[in-house]
């Protein structure tokens, strides 16, 4: 069996462009989830009991079930069952937001609880209002906390927007697919997916560890 | 200058510091409860200004939820609590502004760990008085001197020990400029050998005539630097007094026997160096 | 179009078989990812400077890499190397366990390593030789340590043994996307298998909090 490696270094501008992609569908992702999950986390602690539970179902539901599902979802239900029409681009953006915004809620929301109540008192104790007191005390500590969950969540988010290839989105797994479909290049192709996604996870999954220990929270 | 500690009213009644003026706190018949627990149980004294006023009793006798009600931090259930004229629980109060007035030093210190040294200072200056960063720094810079820790300033709490945080604490309360200052066991949370500084620097802050209400397990620093001692015992006030009664003479025999439990056997402490 | 959801009354069967290779497949790769973890985890917590290297290379790896990429080069490229051809679930128990077995790593060296060093020395004390120590003291108080972080290694294995779909593993994706297109009822269809996963996920998630916090007096030194 021979192996023929020269397919990749004749390609590889088409793999660079699925990286891209992959690169593009991530970052828009979190632009959304980050916001997304700041708003899910405020209405699951909001003092309204309806919103909590309609917040609070809706991000139990993407957490507990598999991504590929709500993507499949989405791709299949809304045109067929709600006559919406979008491409798969979009569907796919719009299932992995839902998703990483759902993630992001609970990160958010552990993020906040988790500073002493102490300090509140504190802040208020000088004569701060609340809202001042969640400025300048709370969220600054809850953002240091936060910061590694987020990037954790960033290399998952990186990683699942592989599966997004099923629905045609022409990120990197697809077109490597598509490329080994074409070629009949197996190994070949497969080996420099896999070594890409290598290249590019790597550092970044250290840059995580690396935030972890900085930021670690010494009480 | 405060006014000579102890003496006699004309009727024989021991005289207070601040007598001549109206109280700067009162506690009237105040109530609390925690689900089915009195935390406290219609607790009346006042607090004179320029006095110095220590809260002593067990633990879990209600003085820091005392303290804590002062500034509305929490609730009462019952009775009133008057802080120069105003009703503190009342509705229509404006509680931030009271709390200016107010400066709390907490037993976990509760500095800010985002911040540096000078700006836990500075903060409460700038956000809530709205001071120039300039003068709200000068004044910092002014109050860490005071407090014996100028080359601290751009450090971050977690580089500080324990005792240097709390004083750290009395700074960031005091930048306020408050009327009175609320000691929640300043010292309990720190190690025997930097209670010493702690303490230091409130006896200074006593002497230049700060109203003081502390809640301490330290009866040294209280038979010391106390004009009044307050006793608590499950959450009601058994007994009140100048120092000399408290100690020496107690009035109730539950005050006595809380002091006998830390060792204290009525007589007075020669005073001694180093606390 | 009104929901109909006949189809799927007719078809349980069909999905309940799928539902259990579902459970067979990410049970398969528990186990063998914990074994994984187990073994390399404590080797890595208690071995030497060049096996932690080589280690901290594989975790690092695979938690680099998409489980879609790993199964999919596990089923097709693999044979192609090794000369042997790979049964679609063996590939999809093979590469879910790999994957598995990074994450597992961490969770035995994160709870052995949260054992109070002062319990080794103590058992040492005792006379024990190390790996009697390690096997009768440490272990077993970071094993009641591991049950949170592995509820969700099972809550991982299970979602991630939907991405076996793509190589045609009969699991509970695969074969509801089989139904939808056979049915035409993709809205009903999915819905239910989100419902499946739901009841099977969200107990576990929940649950192994609860466990842990009854046990959790007998971890804690």
């Amino acid at each position: 069996m021979t192996f023929d490696w020269s397919v990749i270094w004749s390609n590889y501008g088409l793999l660079l462009q699925g990286a891209g992609m992959t690169i593009v569908l991530a970052a828009l992702t979190m632009l959304i989830a980050i916001p997304g999950g700041l708003l899910l986390a405020a209405l699951r602690i909001s003092r309204v009991a309806a919103l909590r539970t309609v917040a609070t179902g809706f991000v139990e539901s993407f957490r507990a079930t598999p991504l590929i599902l709500q993507i499949y979802w989405a791709f299949y239900v809304l045109p067929a069952t709600f006559g919406i029409g979008l491409s798969p681009f979009a569907t796919a953006l719009l299932a992995l937001s839902m998703n990483v915004s759902s993630f992001n809620s609970e990160t958010f929301r552990a993020g906040i609880l988790s500073i002493r109540k102490g300090q509140t008192n504190a802040g208020l104790a000088l004569g701060m209002s609340r809202l001042q007191t969640m400025r300048y005390i709370i969220l600054p500590q809850a953002t240091m906390r936060v910061l590694p969950a987020l990037a954790s969540t960033w290399v998952s988010l990186f990683k699942d927007t592989s599966l997004v290839s099923t629905i045609a989105v022409a990120e990197l797994s697809f077109v490597s697919l598509k490329l080994r479909a074409e070629t009949y290049r197996i190994l070949e192709v497969l080996t420099a997916m896999a070594v890409l996604y290598w290249a590019m996870g790597y550092p970044q999954a250290k840059l995580v560890e690396w935030l972890h220990r900085r930021f670690r929270v010494v009480e | 200058m405060k006014q000579p500690r102890e003496g006699t009213n004309v009727d024989g009644a021991p005289a207070r510091v601040g007598d001549a003026q109206e109280p700067i706190l009162v506690f009237e018949r105040v109530r609390k409860n925690y689900g089915d627990l009195l935390a406290l149980d219609n607790v009346t004294f006042k607090l004179n200004r320029g006095e110095v006023a220590c809260l002593i009793g067990p633990s879990g006798s209600g003085k820091s939820t005392l303290l804590r009600c002062a500034n509305a931090l929490e609730t009462i259930d019952g009775g009133r609590i008057i802080f120069e004229g105003i009703d503190v629980a009342s509705s229509s109060t404006n509680v931030r502004k009271l709390r200016q007035r107010m400066g709390m030093v907490f037993q976990n210190f509760e500095l800010f760990p985002h911040l540096t040294v000078l700006h836990n200072i500075t903060i409460g200056s700038t956000v809530v008085l709205g001071m120039s960063m300039r003068d709200a720094t000068i004044r910092a810079v002014e109050l860490l001197r005071k407090v014996g820790l100028p080359e601290k300033a751009s450090e971050h709490p977690a580089a500080l020990s324990g005792g240097q945080q709390q004083r750290v604490a009395i700074a960031r309360a005091l930048a306020m400029e408050p009327d009175v200052m609320l000691f929640d066991e300043p010292t309990s949370a720190l190690d025997p050998e930097t209670i010493g500084e702690v303490l230091s620097v409130m006896k200074r802050l006593a002497d230049e005539g700060m109203t003081m209400l502390v809640v301490t397990h330290e009866m040294d620093f209280a038979k010391r630097v106390a004009d009044w001692v307050v006793v608590f015992d499950k959450g009601a006030l058994i007994e009140e007094g100048p120092p000399s009664q408290i100690f020496d003479n107690p009035l109730v025999p539950r005050t006595r026997s809380f002091l006998s439990h830390l060792g204290w056997h009525g007589e007075s402490i020669v005073e001694g160096d180093g606390r | 179009m009104s929901p109909d959801f006949s189809p799927v009354l007719e078809y349980w069967p069909f999905l309940l078989k799928a539902l259990g290779v579902t459970l067979q497949l990410s049970g398969a790769s528990v186990l063998c990812g914990m074994v994984i973890g187990l073994v390399v985890g404590i080797w890595r917590a208690y071995g030497g400077r060049v096996a932690r290297w080589l280690i901290a290379l594989y975790v690092d790896s695979v938690r680099a890499i998409p489980i879609l990429v790993i199964i999919i080069w596990t089923y097709f490229a693999l044979p192609l190397v090794i000369g042997v051809s790979i049964q679609p679930i063996g590939a999809g128990i093979l590469a879910l366990s790999f994957h598995l077995g990074a994450y597992a790593v961490e969770v035995v060296r994160a709870g052995l390593l949260s054992v109070r060093p002062g319990q080794l020395r103590a058992a040492l004390a005792l006379g024990m030789s190390r790996r009697q120590a390690i096997r009768v003291i440490v272990l077993p108080q970071a094993l009641i340590r591991m049950l949170p972080p592995i509820g969700s290694l099972i809550v991982i294995a299970v979602k991630d043994s939907a991405i076996a779909s793509v190589v045609a593993v009969p699991e509970l994706m695969r074969q509801s996307q089989l139904l939808a297109g056979i049915t035409y009822r993709p809205f009903e269809i999915f819905t239910t298998t989100m419902l499946l996963y739901f009841l099977i996920l969200y107990p576990i998630a929940r649950g192994t909090d609860r466990i842990y916090r009854k046990l959790a007096h007998l971890g804690a030194s």
